[in-house]
């Protein structure tokens, strides 16, 4: 069974840096033998935000009918989940923000509901790459989205020391990302290094 | 002039503990004389940021719906008092959703150079931000701040003070609080006053 990467280009802004920056570590993942990515733009992807309703805590599903139908299963199905975003006023874009919230239902699931999100089989087999890009300078430009991405994938059952992550600040206008000295061989070290700890952790 | 006070309300969740406790901070500004306004951002119409960095080169968002009619109030606004709960270590997608929109200012401020705020200006604008968060942690709030200060610092508020309560879900609601529902009026209250003052100078 080929390995399933899932990929999420949070930027508004289709082609720009973070999004670069996530092709460069797709394209490494998909040098390798029997990985299969999947990329999407959450642009385009009609996943609304979370209501507050709390409907999932008893549910254990959305009351909302939109995207997320369709990326709730492919979440659960894929084996290295990676998003991207842009940092917009030094967090995540309202767009990846939407996705990260929507992950309550996971959170319900997991917490409330006491219920696995993977088989136990696949535990501690799934691993996770933030990929950010800021136009500003200095490294606390991050610190404000780091700890809803480990939020998304506390809940979706990838730990804490199975995400990776990719950061690059000081990139502002698109294209800035391809002047950057190290960022491109960064990120396809980073989509070989996953997919071979992925590969050695399935024992395949 | 009374000192205007506009709250703006950022959950998806009608009345819930974070808008209560918006409530209680402006009816404290009331009674202190502000004329107040509250703007429930899920009865707006607006998308997110598209990114397109357009408004680099005019200064204005190519997209014209209510988030630019709500930054021309915030702009003309004493006190503004920005609410959101804390979903996922942050603040809500609305909320997200229409700061990310402040672009076309930043781009004003920092790009074009048209827009200025001095300091005199800054210290009679006051921002404070109000939230709850299910979680006791004492980090829960920490996701929000830079974003908040982001919002104030481009819209020439000072970053005033916070009105926050966490272990929500512990205290079954904010109701059941000991003192964040007086803290929020109390501070609606002082906030005007302060402003007040500084009219006089």
């Amino acid at each position: 069974m080929p390995t399933k990467v899932l990929a999420f280009a949070g930027s508004p802004r289709r082609g720009g840096n973070s999004e670069t920056l996530l092709d460069w570590v797709l394209a490494a993942m998909t040098k390798e033998p029997h990985v299969v990515v999947e990329k999407v733009a959450l642009t385009d992807a009609n996943i609304n935000p979370c209501r507050g309703c709390n409907a999932c805590e008893k549910l254990n599903k959305c009351v909302q009918r939109d995207g997320m139908d369709t990326y709730h299963d492919k979440i659960i199905e894929a084996d290295v989940i990676v998003l991207s975003s842009p940092i917009f006023c030094m967090g995540l874009a309202a767009q990846v923000k939407a996705l990260v919230d929507r992950a309550q239902v996971f959170r319900s699931r997991k917490y409330v509901l006491k219920l696995p999100i993977v088989p136990p089989e696949r535990k501690g087999k799934r691993l996770g790459i933030f990929l950010a890009t800021a136009g500003q300078n200095g490294d606390h430009v991050f610190a404000a989205a780091i700890p809803s991405v480990k939020c998304f994938y506390h809940v979706i059952d990838i730990r804490d020391a199975d995400i990776s992550y990719l950061m690059i600040n000081n990139v502002d206008e698109k294209g800035a990302i391809e002047r950057h000295p190290t960022a491109t061989v960064d990120a396809e070290n980073l989509g070989k290094d996953v997919i071979a700890e992925l590969k050695k952790r399935l024992a395949l | 002039m009374a000192v205007t006070a506009l709250g703006i309300s950022g959950s998806p969740h009608r009345h819930g503990n974070t808008e209560t406790l918006l409530d209680r901070f402006l009816e404290g500004a009331k009674v202190a004389g502000a004329s107040v306004e509250k703007m429930v951002l899920k009865d707006l119409h607006y998308s997110p940021c598209r990114g397109c960095n357009a408004c680099h080169k005019t200064g204005e968002c190519i997209v014209n719906d209510d988030a630019i009619v709500l930054y021309e109030n915030i702009m003309t606004s004493d006190c503004i008092a920005v609410a959101s709960p804390i979903y996922t270590m942050g603040i809500t997608a609305e909320l997200k959703g229409f700061i990310d929109r402040q672009q076309y200012l930043w781009a004003r401020k920092f790009i074009l150079k048209t827009l200025y705020f001095s300091d005199n200006h800054i210290k009679r604008h006051k921002g404070i931000f109000i939230s709850t968060a299910g979680l006791g942690w004492d980090n829960v709030f920490d996701g929000a701040f830079p974003v908040i200060t982001a919002l104030f610092n481009t819209t020439g508020f000072e970053y005033y003070d916070n009105v926050i309560a966490n272990d929500m879900d512990r205290y079954g609601g904010i109701k059941n609080h000991p003192t964040a529902l007086a803290d929020a009026y109390g501070k609606g209250q002082k906030v005007v006053r302060v402003l007040e003052k500084l009219r006089a100078i």
